[in-house]
């Protein structure tokens, strides 16, 4: 085999490895878990788990009791931020607010970081909707690029912050122009 | 001096007769309260300071919800709703947020004095064309126990129980 035979197979094996390698990008992608929904969704409790997932074109809030979805189309801004809370919260957290020796203060010094996603949109009548969310750190930002590549709009650009990485602002991840 | 005494007592009927005047005058101003059966609630403005978007959207959710809850209006709009063009008897509220402060849920936690949120929002309610109802400064605050989204709550319950008191036509006992 000679070497220009060596170049096409090489070609149409890289052709064919990226024919196969295009529905993988395609596919939806993973659902995001731990996901704490604050206030917004419709038919939703306030503070209620469950997980985010892009399902054809809608951003969808779904836990084993109820289920909510927004087209992503009609998302007017997705703003990205973080947050703590207690690392011990909950019910069980509050049991330790009396415990003795002031033990609930001192357990309150031990926080966990968490990503927070606010979105607003509007729906079929115009009315604005907003809706907040918390998660796991370093989902919110992943999952915004996402939306703003399938059409949602946002007032703040998704930016990489490995490179500007002296320019991150010290009470949430993005700057309002 | 009969003649002092008359003009004395003359004066002092003119003095009681401008302070009953002044009083009446006093109380003869009612704001024009109109009472209405729907509102719409405005997205929350915040132009004089740079407010969190979560907290932006919390205190509008958190505004409807109590609104709804509370208000005592057989109709809570939002923003943009078309069906609020069709409402008669339709009251607008405008907020804007003139003051904000983020405290932090560890230092109310640990400390319980320290770390207090508020948030100052100007609340201003007005009819369908714009006119002005009612102004009024509200502040919602957390100080002890909860998020820093609580204030929003706060501010929320109380400018429901002012919409109620003012507007609704079947106000809260």
């Amino acid at each position: 085999m000679g070497l220009r035979d060596r170049k096409i197979a090489l070609g149409a094996a890289l052709s064919a490895c990226a024919w196969l390698a295009a529905p993988c990008g395609a596919q939806q992608a993973a659902p995001v878990t731990g996901v704490v929904q604050v206030i917004g969704m419709s038919g939703i409790k306030e503070h209620a788990n469950g997980s985010l997932a892009i399902d054809g074109g809608n951003l969808q809030f779904s836990n084993s009791k109820a289920k909510a979805s927004v087209a992503i189309a009609s998302l007017q801004d997705i703003v990205t931020g973080n947050d703590s809370q207690r690392a011990l919260h909950g019910t069980l957290g509050t049991l330790t607010m009396f415990g003795p020796y002031e033990s609930g203060r001192f357990l309150s010094l031990f926080r966990s970081k968490l990503d927070t996603l606010t979105i607003q949109y509007v729906d079929a009548s115009g009315a604005v909707h907003g809706a907040i969310f918390t998660m796991p750190v370093g989902k919110a930002d992943a999952l915004k690029k996402q939306l703003v590549a399938l059409g949602a709009h946002t007032t703040i650009p998704v930016v990489d912050e490995k490179k500007a990485p002296d320019s991150k602002p010290a009470a949430g991840k993005e700057e309002k122009p | 001096m009969k003649r002092f005494c008359c003009s004395i007592a003359v004066a002092l009927v003119i003095f009681a007769g401008l302070v009953a005047l002044m009083k009446v005058n006093a109380f003869a101003v009612p704001p024009p309260i109109t009472k209405a059966s729907a509102i719409q609630v405005l997205m929350i403005q915040s132009d004089e300071l740079k407010l969190p978007a979560e907290f932006q959207i919390s205190l509008y959710e958190n505004l409807i919800r109590q609104l709804e809850k509370k208000g005592g209006f057989q109709h809570v709009y939002r923003e943009g709703d078309a069906a609020a063009a069709g409402a008669s008897d339709l009251v607008v509220l405008h907020s804007t947020v003139r003051g904000f402060k983020q405290g932090s849920e560890r230092a109310r936690q640990v400390t319980t004095v320290a770390g207090a949120t508020s948030i100052d929002v100007h609340c201003q309610f007005t009819d369908k064309s714009g006119t002005a109802l009612l102004d009024s400064d509200i502040k919602g605050k957390v100080r002890f126990f909860g998020a820093n989204l609580k204030a929003t709550y706060d501010f929320a319950k109380k400018a429901a129980k002012i919409a109620n008191v003012n507007f609704s036509a079947s106000p809260a006992k």
